[in-house]
């Protein structure tokens, strides 16, 4: 059976080899496609991994809660739940604004007492990315965007959510 | 020979094509045999491992990838007929004792043989002739295969169910064909209102008796009021037994075919029908007869299990409707207050009495279900403790008192962490390793006491131990080379004992694998004002240390005052209130530089909400409502812009990347869908006491 | 205003649709179902323009559900949008053979689902 498990596994120089070869016919190779949310924040895009969105709700009543930073702009209720709302734009550090029609909020999964919601400008899609596609982000935004990709002529950042969320040592 | 010859003249790139395709068809020809293994020892049943199926199916994936990037056009051809048999074998689409999977094997020599000649001269594998007779066999093969929709037609069935099949459940139908399962046609008609409910009772005893395939609704004879439900079953029960199970109002079974060989095959299923043995008590004294031996059943057992689940959307249910309960209260004060109004608002007021009354009893019924004995916790405290002792070979002994009181579920839930790490604290630092032990003038093995009490709405639970107790000196200066207190702030014993439960008293590094130095007393605490409860330390230097927790019997609904500072407004538990004053801003004085307020004759300390939370209070009122709160004995007052009444409230986490907001309890959710924030009393009470002392 | 019935399983996609439903021109009314159970217990309750719904959910499946509009003399008429994933041909032919008036694979352009959505609320019924 081991040598089941060698299968697609193209040795070595044979990738190069392949593709020499292949004149405009489909790579074999299994690709790795990333399924991303997409977003907007100001004038640009930003995406995040799928898997971590519980749901997308509209801008709704908001409480504010003390001593945090700035960036917690309040809780809201979500069926029975408390949820702290991190404005993405702040912790970007991107000019703040009016929420208009578009905004909404990214609720993300959370384990512990963990779920997130995120505001963000407006969302636009789902798009699948090869992961070959994804190219690391040039630095700039505090970090928080590890890497980029494009669609069409625009650049879209893939925002790290982890960095994003912690606020170790803000308190 | 020839081979060789002509191997020579291959090019680089087909070297690597003809080496990389046969170590493919190596695997997949290792693959296939298996399947044939796997087919022979289940013959009859069809069971194979979906994941080998799987593996080979990618093998002639990439087989028909190759070999279609060096344009081989007939290789890939056959390899893509091949993966098209693995990809009905892997989706049920073709059976495994099909013609079509024996040809798999002899596809791939045939790959094999022709790999061989690749880069040769005069090898036009484009026009080899076994290829396209062993694609016709194939293909022969495959839909010599009874046609799904034939085989599937020939049931008795609505062909609007059948059309309204996916491609999996078609599968999943057919599978059960094929194991000679009988397949019904259950009809059930609901009230709309209610179909849910019915719809899941029966689903899951169908699910106990087979394989519920699909739900087909339609409209009921009064579309408006009704929903009809057509359930496809598969099952080995015969048609009577199914009935009988299925005995819910306005449900029809149905035999729509299947069943091995329909007829007889009832008969032997039947008596393969395992009866419920009934208790062999019940058995000597009541006769076998159906009815009483249903009875006896039903008597065995006069509890249910519930899921928790269950229990917390009735709570849920319960709090939403105290809520609302408040708003009628208002509307009734409002109507009673106004002369036109009063008689209705009277007459509202009554009702609502008595649905208050009502609501109460239901509220403690349902809270009445959840609770349950601490005795769980201690049982699994015990066994830490006998883990423990083994492990660090110290002799620890370990009492209990009030194994019966009870809680909560919820809240013993949460509650053995905190109770674990106290427990562990005591065993790890407290209690003295032997020698020590009787040098000191004690008996060599320790005592950890844990005991439980109820007070009012309130259990008490106390952990005691015997050994060295808390220096306080030392807590002293760990607190100071920690920063959390300066050289010359003054603070009482109890104070200073306190600073343990301050986030970075303890330090990380010396973190045990048992516990840490008192780390996590932190975290007993948070845990604790999550709970609504609290914790306290004493100790006697050389006698031992008792850690009391405190901690509200049910979670549920509690009542809190809610206050308004500016545009904000928060909930204060009300069983920390003690009463609340409508105070002069004038009568507020000052006493190096900390507000306070004469109270009876005593210097009451003062904390202006508006500061603590850096809210804007516009009051312009000389006004002021001042919340007196006390925790144990100690006292404050909260100065807040108004009072806007009590509120039933359910306290809920506040969930996001903060996990602890000092001040902040919780939240609880208001009518509108908004939130209000749960002041958590004991930490202000904290700060302001610290505060004080401090100054 | 129009009014749109969502059904869909997964609460991300579900507001995924509703979003990108909810900036059409004219704006429509969406009101969203997780379930196929759901979707029975709201679809009399308010008189529906378009329905979208997906094909695998745990309890009826999409076309179980389009199979109940089409046998509904209340919803008879009321235009279908099927939306799966990795669409499996013979699943889209029982969708359009069941009377389903459109079937998107996913990942699509929200743009091509309004504009399907459009198409189809548009047309006369």
């Amino acid at each position: 059976m081991s040598g089941l498990e060698s299968f697609g596994t193209a040795g070595g120089d044979w990738r190069s080899i392949a593709r020499d070869a292949a004149t405009g016919r489909e790579d074999e190779a299994p690709v790795v496609l990333r399924e991303l949310l997409v977003f907007r924040l100001s004038d640009s895009s930003y995406a995040m991994p799928v898997d971590r969105v519980r749901e997308i709700v509209r801008l709704r009543a908001m409480t504010p809660v003390p001593r945090v930073p700035d960036e917690v702009r309040g809780v809201i209720t979500l069926r029975g739940e408390v949820v702290q709302v991190i404005d993405l734009r702040m912790r970007l550090a991107l000019a703040t604004a009016e929420p208009s029609r578009h905004t909404r909020i990214i609720v993300l999964h959370g384990e512990d007492d963990r779920v997130t919601g995120v505001l963000v400008d407006a969302v636009r899609e789902v798009v699948r990315v090869p992961e070959e596609e994804l190219r690391p982000a040039t630095g700039g935004e505090g970090d928080a965007v590890a890497e980029l990709f494009l669609s069409g002529e625009e650049f879209v950042s893939i925002v790290d959510l982890d960095r994003v969320l912690e606020f170790r040592g803000d308190e | 020979m020839a081979a060789r010859r002509k191997k020579a003249r291959k090019s680089k790139a087909q070297r690597e094509f003809v080496s990389e395709a046969e170590e493919t068809l190596e695997g997949m020809r290792e693959g296939l045999a298996d399947l044939m293994d796997q087919r022979a020892g289940l013959q009859g049943d069809g069971e194979v491992d979906p994941e080998l199926v799987n593996r080979i199916f990618r093998a002639a994936h990439s087989l028909k990838g190759l070999a279609g990037m060096f344009g081989l056009e007939g290789l890939s051809n056959l390899a893509h007929h091949l993966e098209d048999v693995l990809d009905g074998l892997r989706l049920g689409r073709v059976a495994l004792d099909s013609p079509a999977v024996d040809l798999l094997d002899e596809a791939a020599q045939l790959f094999a043989s022709l790999l061989e000649r690749v880069g040769e001269a005069d090898f036009d594998e484009a026009s080899v002739a076994p290829i396209d007779e062993l694609i016709g066999r194939i293909d022969a093969a495959v839909s010599a295969q009874p046609e799904t929709a034939d085989e599937l037609s020939g049931l008795d069935l609505d062909p609007a169910l059948l059309r309204a099949l996916t491609e999996y459940e078609e599968h999943r139908l057919r599978e059960n064909l094929r194991r000679g399962r009988h397949l019904y046609l259950v009809d059930t008609s609901f009230e709309i209102l209610a179909f849910e409910e019915g719809l899941a009772e029966i689903s899951e005893v169908i699910r106990g008796s087979g394989e519920l395939v699909s739900t087909l609704p339609s409209p009921g004879e009064a579309p408006e009021s009704q929903i009809r439900f057509s359930l496809l079953v598969a099952s080995e029960l015969p048609e009577a037994e199914l009935s009988t199970q299925l005995d819910f109002p306005d449900t029809r079974v149905r035999s729509v075919g299947g069943g091995s060989d329909a007829g007889e095959s009832d008969a032997k299923a039947s008596a393969s029908v395992p009866v419920p043995d009934p208790d062999p008590a019940d058995q000597a004294t009541t006769p076998v007869e159906l009815g009483g031996e249903l009875d006896s059943l039903r008597s065995i057992s006069d509890t249910v299990r519930v899921d928790i689940r269950k229990l917390d959307e009735l709570m849920n249910l319960v709090g939403e409707l105290s809520m609302q309960r408040t708003q009628v209260e208002q509307i009734a004060n409002r109507l009673a207050e106004d002369f036109a109004t009063a008689r209705v608002g009277d007459e509202l007021g009554r009702i609502h009495k008595l649905f208050d009354r009502k609501l109460k009893e239901l509220q403690s019924g349902v809270l009445d279900v959840r609770m349950v004995p601490l005795r769980q916790v201690f049982e699994k405290l015990s066994r830490v403790v006998r883990r423990l002792r083994r492990e660090l070979s110290k002799e620890v002994a370990l009492e209990f008192s009030g194994a019966d009181t009870e809680l909560d579920k919820l809240i013993v839930e949460q509650l053995v962490d905190p109770l674990m790490h106290v427990v562990r604290n005591a065993f790890d630092h407290a209690i003295e390793a032997p020698e020590e032990r009787r040098e000191a003038g004690k008996a060599a093995e320790g005592t950890i006491f844990i005991r439980a009490i109820q007070r009012g709405n309130h259990v008490l639970i106390e952990v005691q131990d015997d050994g060295r107790g808390i220096a306080v000196e030392r807590v002293r200066e760990l607190a100071e080379a920690r920063d959390l207190i300066d050289p010359e702030d003054v603070l009482s014993d109890k104070e200073i004992l306190d600073l343990v439960f301050e986030p970075g008293f303890s330090t990380r590094e010396s973190v045990t694998e048992t516990s840490g130095r008192g780390v996590g007393m932190d975290v007993v605490r948070t845990n604790l004002a999550a709970l609504g409860g609290m914790v306290e330390l004493s100790t006697e230097p050389g006698r031992g240390t008792t850690v009391s927790l405190t901690l509200p019997i049910t979670l549920a609904i509690i009542q809190a005052l809610i206050v308004g500072v500016g545009d904000q407004r928060y909930a204060i538990p009300l069983n920390s209130v003690l009463e609340t004053l409508s105070v002069d801003v004038e009568a507020i004085q000052r006493s190096e530089g900390r507000e306070l307020l004469n109270l009876r004759g005593d210097a009451l300390p003062l904390r202006r909400l508006a500061d603590e939370f850096e809210l804007d209070s516009s009051c312009e009122d000389a006004k002021r409502f001042v919340v007196v709160l006390g925790l144990g004995d100690r006292r404050m007052g909260l100065v807040v812009d108004t009072l806007e009444g009590q509120q039933d409230t359910v306290i809920k986490p506040i969930q996001g990347p903060i996990q602890q907001v000092r001040g902040i309890a919780g939240a609880t959710e208001q009518g509108d869908g908004g939130a209000i924030l749960v002041i958590d009393v004991a930490s202000i009470v904290d700060e302001t006491v610290r505060r004080r002392d401090a100054a | 205003m129009q009014r749109i019935l969502i059904v869909e399983d997964s609460e991300t996609m579900r507001s995924l649709l509703a979003s990108s439903l909810e900036e059409m021109d004219p704006p429509v009314k969406v009101s969203e179902a997780a379930s196929g159970f759901e979707a029975l217990r709201i679809l009399p309750r308010e008189s529906f323009d378009l329905v979208v719904t997906d094909i695998n959910m745990p309890d009826i499946n999409g076309l179980e559900l389009l199979s109940f509009v089409r046998r509904d003399p209340r919803f008879q008429t009321v235009p279908v949008v099927i939306v799966s994933t990795e669409g499996s041909d013979r699943d889209r032919d029982k969708g359009l053979e069941l009377g389903a008036d459109a079937y998107l694979v996913k990942p699509f352009e929200p743009e091509a689902l309004r504009a399907t959505v459009s198409d189809l609320l548009a047309q006369p019924r």
